[in-house]
Protein backbone atom coordinates (compact mmCIF):
# COMPACT_ATOMS: atom_id res chain seq x y z
CA UNK A 1 0.00 0.00 0.00
CA UNK A 2 2.92 2.25 0.72
CA UNK A 3 4.38 1.93 -2.74
CA UNK A 4 0.77 2.87 -4.22
CA UNK A 5 2.09 6.51 -5.73
CA UNK A 6 -1.48 6.73 -7.93
CA UNK A 7 -3.62 5.23 -4.93
CA UNK A 8 -2.32 7.65 -2.61
CA UNK A 9 -2.41 10.47 -4.77
CA UNK A 10 -6.16 10.30 -5.54
CA UNK A 11 -6.87 10.46 -1.75
CA UNK A 12 -5.00 13.52 -1.00
CA UNK A 13 -7.88 15.63 -0.83
CA UNK A 14 -9.69 13.72 0.65
CA UNK A 15 -6.59 13.45 3.53
CA UNK A 16 -6.34 17.01 3.53
CA UNK A 17 -10.06 18.08 4.52
CA UNK A 18 -10.13 14.69 6.78
CA UNK A 19 -12.25 13.00 5.02
CA UNK A 20 -11.04 9.53 4.91
CA UNK A 21 -12.03 6.55 6.34
CA UNK A 22 -9.76 4.55 8.59
CA UNK A 23 -7.57 1.80 6.40
CA UNK A 24 -7.23 4.82 3.89
CA UNK A 25 -6.12 7.20 6.60
CA UNK A 26 -3.21 4.73 7.75
CA UNK A 27 -1.51 4.78 3.72
CA UNK A 28 -1.32 7.71 3.43
CA UNK A 29 1.38 9.47 5.90
CA UNK A 30 3.57 5.94 5.25
CA UNK A 31 3.86 7.35 1.61
CA UNK A 32 4.42 10.69 1.92
CA UNK A 33 7.26 9.93 4.10
CA UNK A 34 8.70 8.34 1.01
CA UNK A 35 7.44 10.52 -2.31
CA UNK A 36 8.31 14.12 -2.07
CA UNK A 37 6.42 15.20 -4.46
CA UNK A 38 3.00 13.49 -2.81
CA UNK A 39 4.30 15.43 0.39
CA UNK A 40 4.77 18.24 -1.42
CA UNK A 41 0.77 18.04 -2.97
CA UNK A 42 0.11 17.27 0.55
CA UNK A 43 1.22 20.07 1.75
CA UNK A 44 -0.20 22.61 -1.04
CA UNK A 45 -3.33 20.96 -0.54
CA UNK A 46 -3.67 21.40 3.74
CA UNK A 47 -2.48 24.82 2.86
CA UNK A 48 -5.34 25.47 1.18
CA UNK A 49 -7.76 23.90 3.53
CA UNK A 50 -6.50 25.81 6.55
CA UNK A 51 -7.16 28.82 4.88
CA UNK A 52 -10.60 27.82 4.26
CA UNK A 53 -10.64 26.75 8.34
CA UNK A 54 -9.84 30.35 8.92
CA UNK A 55 -6.73 28.67 10.76
CA UNK A 56 -3.50 29.67 8.70
CA UNK A 57 -0.26 28.84 9.78
CA UNK A 58 1.01 25.31 10.97
CA UNK A 59 -1.56 22.88 11.70
CA UNK A 60 -2.19 22.98 15.30
CA UNK A 61 -3.96 19.81 16.12
CA UNK A 62 -6.82 21.32 17.30
CA UNK A 63 -9.00 21.54 14.45
CA UNK A 64 -9.53 17.69 13.13
CA UNK A 65 -5.74 17.11 11.88
CA UNK A 66 -6.28 15.45 8.85
CA UNK A 67 -4.32 12.39 9.67
CA UNK A 68 -7.01 11.59 12.10
CA UNK A 69 -9.31 8.86 10.51
CA UNK A 70 -13.40 9.04 10.52
CA UNK A 71 -13.92 6.18 11.85
CA UNK A 72 -17.89 5.14 12.40
CA UNK A 73 -17.97 7.31 16.22
CA UNK A 74 -15.59 10.31 15.29
CA UNK A 75 -18.49 10.85 12.26
CA UNK A 76 -21.14 11.05 14.35
CA UNK A 77 -19.37 14.87 14.64
CA UNK A 78 -22.66 16.26 12.32
CA UNK A 79 -25.28 15.04 15.17
CA UNK A 80 -22.57 15.66 18.20
CA UNK A 81 -22.32 19.53 17.05
CA UNK A 82 -25.70 19.58 16.94
CA UNK A 83 -26.27 18.47 20.76
CA UNK A 84 -23.74 20.85 21.86
CA UNK A 85 -25.54 23.32 20.65
CA UNK A 86 -28.61 22.59 21.51
CA UNK A 87 -27.41 22.10 25.16
CA UNK A 88 -25.09 25.22 25.11
CA UNK A 89 -26.70 28.31 22.93
CA UNK A 90 -30.11 27.15 22.08
CA UNK A 91 -30.85 30.78 22.37
CA UNK A 92 -30.33 30.93 18.33
CA UNK A 93 -33.01 28.36 18.10
CA UNK A 94 -36.13 30.17 18.66
CA UNK A 95 -34.68 33.16 16.67
CA UNK A 96 -34.06 31.93 13.60
CA UNK A 97 -37.22 29.64 13.55
CA UNK A 98 -39.34 32.39 14.54
CA UNK A 99 -37.73 34.73 12.05
CA UNK A 100 -38.20 31.94 9.35
CA UNK A 101 -41.78 31.58 10.49
CA UNK A 102 -42.56 35.31 9.95
CA UNK A 103 -41.29 35.01 6.06
CA UNK A 104 -44.31 32.64 5.11
CA UNK A 105 -47.91 32.25 6.90
CA UNK A 106 -48.04 28.29 8.04
CA UNK A 107 -51.15 26.69 7.23
CA UNK A 108 -54.03 28.06 8.70
CA UNK A 109 -54.30 26.31 12.05
CA UNK A 110 -57.42 25.55 14.05
CA UNK A 111 -59.34 24.38 11.36
CA UNK A 112 -61.58 20.83 11.48
CA UNK A 113 -60.53 18.13 9.62
CA UNK A 114 -62.73 18.55 6.65
CA UNK A 115 -61.22 22.12 5.98
CA UNK A 116 -57.15 21.15 6.97
CA UNK A 117 -57.00 19.90 3.23
CA UNK A 118 -58.23 22.77 1.83
CA UNK A 119 -55.70 24.61 4.14
CA UNK A 120 -52.78 22.86 3.18
CA UNK A 121 -53.67 22.97 -0.33
CA UNK A 122 -53.68 27.30 -0.17
CA UNK A 123 -50.37 27.39 1.80
CA UNK A 124 -49.09 24.69 -1.30
CA UNK A 125 -50.32 27.18 -3.68
CA UNK A 126 -48.61 30.25 -1.76
CA UNK A 127 -45.23 28.32 -2.27
CA UNK A 128 -45.47 27.88 -5.44
CA UNK A 129 -46.75 31.13 -6.67
CA UNK A 130 -43.35 32.59 -4.62
CA UNK A 131 -41.73 30.66 -8.22
CA UNK A 132 -44.03 32.48 -11.09
CA UNK A 133 -42.47 35.70 -10.91
CA UNK A 134 -41.47 36.30 -14.65
CA UNK A 135 -43.46 33.43 -15.46
CA UNK A 136 -47.27 34.08 -15.16
CA UNK A 137 -47.91 34.26 -18.74
CA UNK A 138 -46.65 30.29 -19.14
CA UNK A 139 -49.35 28.32 -20.41
CA UNK A 140 -51.05 26.29 -18.50
CA UNK A 141 -54.20 24.08 -18.86
CA UNK A 142 -56.43 24.88 -21.31
CA UNK A 143 -56.68 28.15 -22.80
CA UNK A 144 -55.59 29.94 -19.62
CA UNK A 145 -52.03 31.23 -18.35
CA UNK A 146 -50.72 30.41 -14.75
CA UNK A 147 -52.22 34.15 -14.06
CA UNK A 148 -55.98 32.75 -15.54
CA UNK A 149 -55.57 29.63 -13.68
CA UNK A 150 -55.14 31.68 -10.36
CA UNK A 151 -58.13 34.31 -11.34
CA UNK A 152 -60.21 30.21 -12.04
CA UNK A 153 -59.77 29.44 -8.64
CA UNK A 154 -61.22 32.64 -7.27
CA UNK A 155 -64.05 32.07 -9.64
CA UNK A 156 -64.56 28.42 -8.22
CA UNK A 157 -63.77 28.93 -4.42
CA UNK A 158 -66.59 32.13 -4.70
CA UNK A 159 -69.33 29.46 -5.12
CA UNK A 160 -68.27 28.20 -1.88
CA UNK A 161 -67.79 31.46 -0.45
CA UNK A 162 -71.06 32.74 -1.70
CA UNK A 163 -72.67 29.82 -0.43
CA UNK A 164 -70.81 30.61 3.21
CA UNK A 165 -72.00 34.04 2.91
CA UNK A 166 -68.25 35.09 2.70
CA UNK A 167 -68.48 38.78 0.81
CA UNK A 168 -67.51 38.30 -2.54
CA UNK A 169 -64.04 39.62 -4.09
CA UNK A 170 -64.90 39.78 -8.33
CA UNK A 171 -67.57 41.89 -9.54
CA UNK A 172 -71.30 40.66 -9.37
CA UNK A 173 -72.05 38.27 -11.75
CA UNK A 174 -73.48 39.37 -14.86
CA UNK A 175 -75.43 35.47 -15.47
CA UNK A 176 -78.68 35.35 -15.72
CA UNK A 177 -80.49 33.37 -13.09
CA UNK A 178 -81.66 29.58 -14.47
CA UNK A 179 -78.42 29.36 -16.22
CA UNK A 180 -77.02 25.49 -16.46
CA UNK A 181 -74.67 24.73 -13.29
CA UNK A 182 -71.87 23.87 -15.38
CA UNK A 183 -72.56 26.93 -18.66
CA UNK A 184 -72.40 29.07 -15.52
CA UNK A 185 -69.87 28.12 -14.22
CA UNK A 186 -67.55 28.57 -17.08
CA UNK A 187 -69.01 32.18 -17.23
CA UNK A 188 -67.72 32.89 -14.10
CA UNK A 189 -64.56 31.84 -14.73
CA UNK A 190 -63.92 33.59 -18.33
CA UNK A 191 -65.80 36.37 -16.44
CA UNK A 192 -62.86 36.16 -13.52
CA UNK A 193 -60.53 35.92 -16.04
CA UNK A 194 -61.03 38.89 -17.77
CA UNK A 195 -61.45 41.03 -14.99
CA UNK A 196 -58.09 39.69 -13.75
CA UNK A 197 -55.95 40.08 -16.67
CA UNK A 198 -56.35 43.64 -15.97
CA UNK A 199 -55.01 43.32 -12.97
CA UNK A 200 -51.11 42.17 -11.90
CA UNK A 201 -50.30 38.71 -10.77
CA UNK A 202 -49.93 39.50 -7.57
CA UNK A 203 -52.95 41.44 -7.40
CA UNK A 204 -55.06 38.17 -8.14
CA UNK A 205 -52.67 36.36 -6.03
CA UNK A 206 -53.84 38.32 -2.83
CA UNK A 207 -57.91 38.43 -4.23
CA UNK A 208 -57.33 34.62 -4.10
CA UNK A 209 -55.71 34.43 -0.94
CA UNK A 210 -57.71 37.08 0.97
CA UNK A 211 -60.95 34.72 -0.50
CA UNK A 212 -59.14 31.28 1.12
CA UNK A 213 -58.25 32.90 4.41
CA UNK A 214 -62.01 33.76 4.54
CA UNK A 215 -63.38 30.74 3.69
CA UNK A 216 -60.69 28.99 6.71
CA UNK A 217 -61.85 31.61 9.06
CA UNK A 218 -66.03 30.76 8.83
CA UNK A 219 -67.52 28.99 11.56
CA UNK A 220 -68.38 26.15 8.87
CA UNK A 221 -64.59 25.43 8.37
CA UNK A 222 -63.67 25.00 11.89
CA UNK A 223 -67.11 23.13 13.34
CA UNK A 224 -68.14 20.01 12.23
CA UNK A 225 -71.56 20.05 13.25
CA UNK A 226 -72.06 23.24 11.04
CA UNK A 227 -70.27 21.70 8.12
CA UNK A 228 -72.30 18.82 7.90
CA UNK A 229 -75.55 21.26 6.88
CA UNK A 230 -76.08 20.40 2.89
CA UNK A 231 -75.62 22.98 0.58
CA UNK A 232 -76.02 23.41 -3.22
CA UNK A 233 -72.48 24.79 -4.78
CA UNK A 234 -72.65 24.48 -8.89
CA UNK A 235 -75.39 21.89 -8.61
CA UNK A 236 -73.82 19.53 -6.48
CA UNK A 237 -75.48 19.29 -3.22
CA UNK A 238 -73.07 17.59 -0.46
CA UNK A 239 -72.39 18.59 2.67
CA UNK A 240 -70.58 21.97 3.34
CA UNK A 241 -67.26 19.55 4.89
CA UNK A 242 -67.44 17.91 1.08
CA UNK A 243 -67.01 21.25 -0.52
CA UNK A 244 -64.52 21.80 1.30
CA UNK A 245 -62.69 19.19 0.38
CA UNK A 246 -63.21 19.11 -3.27
CA UNK A 247 -61.58 23.47 -2.62
CA UNK A 248 -58.62 21.03 -1.37
CA UNK A 249 -58.96 19.00 -4.45
CA UNK A 250 -58.92 21.63 -6.95
CA UNK A 251 -56.54 24.03 -5.90
CA UNK A 252 -54.05 20.96 -5.63
CA UNK A 253 -55.23 19.86 -9.14
CA UNK A 254 -54.33 23.65 -10.35
CA UNK A 255 -51.11 23.94 -8.59
CA UNK A 256 -50.31 20.50 -9.89
CA UNK A 257 -51.16 21.90 -13.39
CA UNK A 258 -48.99 25.29 -12.67
CA UNK A 259 -46.24 22.79 -11.57
CA UNK A 260 -46.23 20.81 -14.92
CA UNK A 261 -46.27 23.98 -16.65
CA UNK A 262 -43.05 25.28 -14.93
CA UNK A 263 -41.14 21.63 -14.80
CA UNK A 264 -41.76 21.88 -10.65
CA UNK A 265 -42.67 19.00 -8.60
CA UNK A 266 -45.58 19.87 -6.73
CA UNK A 267 -45.77 17.19 -4.33
CA UNK A 268 -48.72 15.57 -3.89
CA UNK A 269 -51.21 16.52 -0.52
CA UNK A 270 -50.31 14.61 2.38
CA UNK A 271 -51.12 11.15 3.26
CA UNK A 272 -54.08 11.63 5.16
CA UNK A 273 -55.52 14.60 3.35
CA UNK A 274 -54.86 12.39 0.28
CA UNK A 275 -57.00 9.77 1.48
CA UNK A 276 -59.84 12.64 2.22
CA UNK A 277 -59.99 13.71 -1.64
CA UNK A 278 -60.04 9.67 -2.15
CA UNK A 279 -62.76 8.82 -0.15
CA UNK A 280 -65.01 11.74 -1.55
CA UNK A 281 -64.05 10.80 -5.22
CA UNK A 282 -64.93 7.23 -4.70
CA UNK A 283 -68.65 8.28 -3.28
CA UNK A 284 -69.27 10.50 -5.87
CA UNK A 285 -67.68 8.43 -8.62
CA UNK A 286 -70.42 5.33 -6.74
CA UNK A 287 -73.19 7.61 -7.41
CA UNK A 288 -72.51 8.01 -11.10
CA UNK A 289 -72.14 4.13 -11.55
CA UNK A 290 -74.79 3.22 -9.52
CA UNK A 291 -76.07 0.87 -12.16
CA UNK A 292 -73.03 -0.16 -14.12
CA UNK A 293 -71.52 -3.49 -14.16
CA UNK A 294 -69.89 -3.84 -10.13
CA UNK A 295 -65.84 -3.28 -9.85
CA UNK A 296 -63.88 -3.47 -7.25
CA UNK A 297 -61.98 -0.31 -6.60
CA UNK A 298 -58.72 -0.50 -4.47
CA UNK A 299 -56.85 2.33 -3.73
CA UNK A 300 -53.38 1.67 -2.64
CA UNK A 301 -51.87 3.49 0.23
CA UNK A 302 -55.10 3.73 2.17
CA UNK A 303 -56.41 1.97 4.81
CA UNK A 304 -54.69 -1.69 4.60
CA UNK A 305 -57.96 -3.46 3.18
CA UNK A 306 -60.12 -0.98 1.57
CA UNK A 307 -61.16 -1.33 -1.09
CA UNK A 308 -64.72 0.00 -3.00
CA UNK A 309 -67.36 -2.40 -4.71
CA UNK A 310 -68.80 0.80 -7.77
CA UNK A 311 -72.00 -0.70 -9.62
CA UNK A 312 -74.80 -2.19 -9.27
CA UNK A 313 -75.48 -4.21 -6.19
CA UNK A 314 -77.59 -7.02 -8.44
CA UNK A 315 -74.74 -8.54 -10.10
CA UNK A 316 -71.76 -10.29 -8.73
CA UNK A 317 -68.17 -8.31 -9.01
CA UNK A 318 -67.47 -8.44 -12.62
CA UNK A 319 -63.40 -7.43 -12.48
CA UNK A 320 -60.64 -5.44 -9.84
CA UNK A 321 -59.25 -2.07 -10.44
CA UNK A 322 -56.25 -1.37 -8.53
CA UNK A 323 -55.19 2.86 -8.75
CA UNK A 324 -52.32 4.97 -7.01
CA UNK A 325 -54.12 7.45 -4.81
CA UNK A 326 -52.52 10.23 -6.61
CA UNK A 327 -52.93 8.63 -10.08
CA UNK A 328 -56.80 8.21 -8.65
CA UNK A 329 -57.18 11.62 -8.40
CA UNK A 330 -55.30 12.95 -10.92
CA UNK A 331 -57.57 10.58 -13.47
CA UNK A 332 -60.81 12.01 -11.31
CA UNK A 333 -59.44 15.69 -12.14
CA UNK A 334 -59.13 14.75 -15.64
CA UNK A 335 -55.53 14.97 -15.70
CA UNK A 336 -55.53 11.41 -16.90
CA UNK A 337 -57.18 9.64 -19.87
CA UNK A 338 -59.21 6.55 -18.85
CA UNK A 339 -56.68 4.36 -21.10
CA UNK A 340 -53.54 6.32 -19.50
CA UNK A 341 -54.21 5.59 -16.31
CA UNK A 342 -51.62 3.28 -14.61
CA UNK A 343 -53.68 0.55 -13.20
CA UNK A 344 -53.83 -2.53 -12.11
CA UNK A 345 -56.80 -4.87 -13.87
CA UNK A 346 -57.90 -8.37 -13.34
CA UNK A 347 -61.61 -9.73 -14.19
CA UNK A 348 -64.12 -8.17 -17.05
CA UNK A 349 -62.08 -5.63 -18.82
CA UNK A 350 -64.62 -3.77 -20.25
CA UNK A 351 -66.46 -2.86 -16.60
CA UNK A 352 -63.40 -1.93 -15.36
CA UNK A 353 -62.64 0.48 -18.64
CA UNK A 354 -66.26 2.07 -18.06
CA UNK A 355 -64.84 3.03 -14.60
CA UNK A 356 -62.33 4.73 -15.56
CA UNK A 357 -63.87 6.57 -18.40
CA UNK A 358 -67.13 7.63 -15.83
CA UNK A 359 -64.05 8.84 -13.25
CA UNK A 360 -62.17 10.77 -15.98
CA UNK A 361 -65.74 12.07 -17.16
CA UNK A 362 -66.84 13.70 -14.13
CA UNK A 363 -65.52 17.10 -14.27
CA UNK A 364 -66.82 18.16 -11.22
CA UNK A 365 -63.42 20.86 -11.14
CA UNK B 1 -38.61 12.39 11.69
CA UNK B 2 -35.37 10.65 12.41
CA UNK B 3 -32.61 12.19 9.93
CA UNK B 4 -29.74 9.59 10.64
CA UNK B 5 -26.08 10.33 11.52
CA UNK B 6 -25.01 8.14 8.88
CA UNK B 7 -26.23 8.47 5.28
CA UNK B 8 -28.59 5.67 4.11
CA UNK B 9 -30.31 4.93 0.90
CA UNK B 10 -33.69 6.11 2.63
CA UNK B 11 -32.33 9.63 2.89
CA UNK B 12 -33.83 10.96 -0.51
CA UNK B 13 -37.45 9.53 0.64
CA UNK B 14 -36.78 11.17 4.18
CA UNK B 15 -35.82 14.71 2.13
CA UNK B 16 -38.68 14.13 -0.71
CA UNK B 17 -41.40 13.82 2.55
CA UNK B 18 -39.84 16.75 4.60
CA UNK B 19 -40.30 18.62 1.47
CA UNK B 20 -43.62 18.18 0.65
CA UNK B 21 -44.59 19.15 4.06
CA UNK B 22 -42.86 22.07 3.97
CA UNK B 23 -44.52 23.03 1.12
CA UNK B 24 -47.96 22.51 2.64
CA UNK B 25 -47.22 25.14 5.01
CA UNK B 26 -46.42 22.89 8.31
CA UNK B 27 -44.75 24.07 10.66
CA UNK B 28 -42.94 21.29 12.55
CA UNK B 29 -41.10 20.41 9.28
CA UNK B 30 -39.33 23.59 9.65
CA UNK B 31 -38.69 22.71 12.94
CA UNK B 32 -36.95 19.02 12.06
CA UNK B 33 -35.00 20.87 9.33
CA UNK B 34 -34.11 23.11 11.78
CA UNK B 35 -32.93 20.19 14.61
CA UNK B 36 -31.30 18.22 11.52
CA UNK B 37 -29.26 21.14 9.81
CA UNK B 38 -29.17 24.35 11.99
CA UNK B 39 -26.15 23.50 13.74
CA UNK B 40 -24.00 22.32 10.42
CA UNK B 41 -26.06 25.98 8.58
CA UNK B 42 -23.79 27.55 11.61
CA UNK B 43 -20.52 25.71 11.36
CA UNK B 44 -20.62 26.52 7.54
CA UNK B 45 -21.70 29.77 8.36
CA UNK B 46 -18.98 30.97 11.44
CA UNK B 47 -15.91 28.97 9.01
CA UNK B 48 -16.51 31.52 6.30
CA UNK B 49 -17.58 34.76 8.63
CA UNK B 50 -15.85 33.75 12.20
CA UNK B 51 -18.86 35.63 13.64
CA UNK B 52 -21.31 33.70 15.77
CA UNK B 53 -23.37 36.78 15.23
CA UNK B 54 -23.54 36.73 11.78
CA UNK B 55 -23.86 32.45 11.59
CA UNK B 56 -27.06 33.70 13.36
CA UNK B 57 -28.04 35.96 10.78
CA UNK B 58 -27.42 33.63 8.54
CA UNK B 59 -28.78 30.96 9.67
CA UNK B 60 -32.56 32.96 9.95
CA UNK B 61 -32.04 34.02 5.90
CA UNK B 62 -31.71 30.26 5.30
CA UNK B 63 -34.21 28.74 7.11
CA UNK B 64 -36.31 31.77 6.44
CA UNK B 65 -35.66 30.70 2.14
CA UNK B 66 -36.39 27.21 2.85
CA UNK B 67 -39.91 28.42 4.83
CA UNK B 68 -40.63 31.11 2.28
CA UNK B 69 -39.30 29.70 -0.81
CA UNK B 70 -39.30 25.41 -0.24
CA UNK B 71 -39.52 25.36 -3.64
CA UNK B 72 -36.09 25.98 -4.01
CA UNK B 73 -34.79 23.16 -2.82
CA UNK B 74 -35.63 20.50 -5.63
CA UNK B 75 -35.07 16.97 -4.22
CA UNK B 76 -34.73 15.23 -7.92
CA UNK B 77 -31.25 17.64 -7.81
CA UNK B 78 -29.54 16.80 -4.87
CA UNK B 79 -30.05 16.56 -0.62
CA UNK B 80 -31.57 18.55 1.40
CA UNK B 81 -28.14 18.59 3.93
CA UNK B 82 -25.80 19.60 0.84
CA UNK B 83 -28.78 22.57 -0.36
CA UNK B 84 -28.96 23.94 3.02
CA UNK B 85 -25.29 23.54 3.42
CA UNK B 86 -24.39 25.44 0.02
CA UNK B 87 -27.02 27.93 0.61
CA UNK B 88 -25.35 28.89 3.75
CA UNK B 89 -22.06 29.43 2.58
CA UNK B 90 -23.24 31.59 -0.26
CA UNK B 91 -24.97 33.81 2.17
CA UNK B 92 -22.09 33.79 4.57
CA UNK B 93 -19.80 34.89 1.64
CA UNK B 94 -22.14 37.66 0.80
CA UNK B 95 -22.26 38.65 4.01
CA UNK B 96 -18.19 38.93 4.32
CA UNK B 97 -18.13 40.50 1.30
CA UNK B 98 -20.46 42.92 2.54
CA UNK B 99 -18.50 43.88 5.64
CA UNK B 100 -15.37 44.02 3.41
CA UNK B 101 -17.68 46.62 1.58
CA UNK B 102 -18.28 48.78 4.73
CA UNK B 103 -14.96 48.35 6.15
CA UNK B 104 -13.35 49.98 3.03
CA UNK B 105 -16.16 52.66 3.07
CA UNK B 106 -14.46 53.43 6.77
CA UNK B 107 -10.94 52.77 6.10
CA UNK B 108 -10.36 56.53 7.63
CA UNK B 109 -12.08 55.10 10.67
CA UNK B 110 -8.98 52.83 12.35
CA UNK B 111 -11.36 51.48 14.91
CA UNK B 112 -12.65 49.35 12.15
CA UNK B 113 -10.15 47.04 11.48
CA UNK B 114 -9.99 46.39 15.47
CA UNK B 115 -14.00 45.71 15.52
CA UNK B 116 -12.60 42.73 13.56
CA UNK B 117 -13.62 39.57 15.82
CA UNK B 118 -11.32 36.72 17.00
CA UNK B 119 -8.46 38.86 15.99
CA UNK B 120 -5.55 36.31 16.07
CA UNK B 121 -1.91 37.65 15.35
CA UNK B 122 -1.38 41.08 14.01
CA UNK B 123 -4.25 42.90 12.84
CA UNK B 124 -2.54 43.56 9.04
CA UNK B 125 -1.95 39.79 9.20
CA UNK B 126 -5.10 39.02 9.87
CA UNK B 127 -6.55 40.68 7.60
CA UNK B 128 -4.55 39.58 4.73
CA UNK B 129 -5.70 35.92 5.61
CA UNK B 130 -8.79 37.03 6.16
CA UNK B 131 -8.71 38.40 2.23
CA UNK B 132 -7.18 35.37 1.36
CA UNK B 133 -9.55 32.84 2.93
CA UNK B 134 -12.59 35.03 1.55
CA UNK B 135 -10.77 35.02 -1.80
CA UNK B 136 -11.03 31.16 -1.18
CA UNK B 137 -14.61 30.89 -0.14
CA UNK B 138 -15.67 32.71 -3.36
CA UNK B 139 -13.97 29.97 -5.41
CA UNK B 140 -15.70 27.46 -3.45
CA UNK B 141 -18.75 28.90 -4.06
CA UNK B 142 -18.28 29.20 -8.23
CA UNK B 143 -16.87 25.74 -8.23
CA UNK B 144 -19.50 22.81 -10.17
CA UNK B 145 -22.34 22.39 -8.23
CA UNK B 146 -21.37 18.80 -8.70
CA UNK B 147 -18.13 19.58 -7.46
CA UNK B 148 -19.04 21.79 -4.39
CA UNK B 149 -21.62 19.11 -3.21
CA UNK B 150 -18.68 16.36 -2.55
CA UNK B 151 -16.33 19.33 -0.83
CA UNK B 152 -19.89 19.98 1.70
CA UNK B 153 -20.18 16.91 2.47
CA UNK B 154 -16.78 15.82 2.76
CA UNK B 155 -15.38 19.00 4.45
CA UNK B 156 -18.38 20.94 5.86
CA UNK B 157 -20.96 17.85 6.96
CA UNK B 158 -17.75 15.59 8.03
CA UNK B 159 -18.43 12.78 5.77
CA UNK B 160 -15.82 10.47 4.74
CA UNK B 161 -15.41 10.44 0.95
CA UNK B 162 -17.13 7.22 0.93
CA UNK B 163 -20.01 8.08 3.09
CA UNK B 164 -20.37 11.33 0.42
CA UNK B 165 -20.12 9.14 -2.59
CA UNK B 166 -23.17 6.70 -0.82
CA UNK B 167 -25.40 10.19 0.04
CA UNK B 168 -24.72 11.29 -3.97
CA UNK B 169 -25.20 8.52 -4.96
CA UNK B 170 -22.02 7.88 -7.12
CA UNK B 171 -19.10 5.78 -7.66
CA UNK B 172 -16.10 6.55 -5.12
CA UNK B 173 -13.38 6.86 -7.43
CA UNK B 174 -15.61 9.71 -8.67
CA UNK B 175 -15.97 11.24 -5.07
CA UNK B 176 -12.26 11.19 -4.98
CA UNK B 177 -11.60 12.62 -8.24
CA UNK B 178 -14.43 15.61 -7.70
CA UNK B 179 -12.80 16.42 -4.03
CA UNK B 180 -9.42 16.68 -6.21
CA UNK B 181 -10.70 18.80 -8.77
CA UNK B 182 -12.13 20.76 -6.00
CA UNK B 183 -9.14 21.37 -3.86
CA UNK B 184 -6.44 21.74 -6.59
CA UNK B 185 -8.71 24.60 -8.32
CA UNK B 186 -9.57 26.50 -5.18
CA UNK B 187 -5.38 25.75 -4.05
CA UNK B 188 -4.71 27.41 -7.31
CA UNK B 189 -6.77 30.45 -7.13
CA UNK B 190 -4.55 31.16 -4.72
CA UNK B 191 -1.79 31.17 -6.29
CA UNK B 192 -3.50 32.98 -9.07
CA UNK B 193 -6.02 35.24 -7.74
CA UNK B 194 -8.41 36.00 -10.35
CA UNK B 195 -9.50 39.23 -9.18
CA UNK B 196 -8.61 40.14 -5.77
CA UNK B 197 -10.27 42.97 -5.62
CA UNK B 198 -13.65 41.29 -6.07
CA UNK B 199 -12.98 39.66 -2.85
CA UNK B 200 -12.16 42.65 -1.19
CA UNK B 201 -15.59 43.76 -2.13
CA UNK B 202 -14.98 46.56 -4.67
Amino acid sequence: MTNDHDGVRELLAAWAVGALPPADARAVPLHLADCETCAAEAERLRATVRLLDGTPGPDTGASGAPGDARDGTARAGEGRGGRERAGGGLGGADGVLASALRSRRARTPGVAPHAAPYAAAVAGLQALVRELPGRWGTPVVHDWDAHATVAHLVAADEHLAVALGVGARLPASRIPAGTPAAYAWELRTADAIAHEHARTPEETVATWAAQAADLLATPEARDPSLAARAATVMGLRLPVADHFVIRAFEAWIHADDIGRALGIAVPPPPDEHLEQLVRLAVRILGVALHDAPPVLVEVTGTAPGTGWVLGSDAEPVAAELTLDPVDFCLLVGGRYAPDEVPRGLTGDERAARNVLATAAALAWL
Amino acid sequence: MVVPVEPTLEQPSIDVELHRRLVYGDESALREAYAAYGALVRRVAVRVTHSQAAAEDVAQEVFAQLWASPYGFDARRGSLRTWLSMLAHRRAVDWVRSEARHRKDAQADDSALHAIPDAGPGPHETVVDRERSLLLHTALAELPRSQREVVHLAYFAGRTYRQAAVELGIPEGTAKTRLRSALRKLAASLADPPDPAAARGA
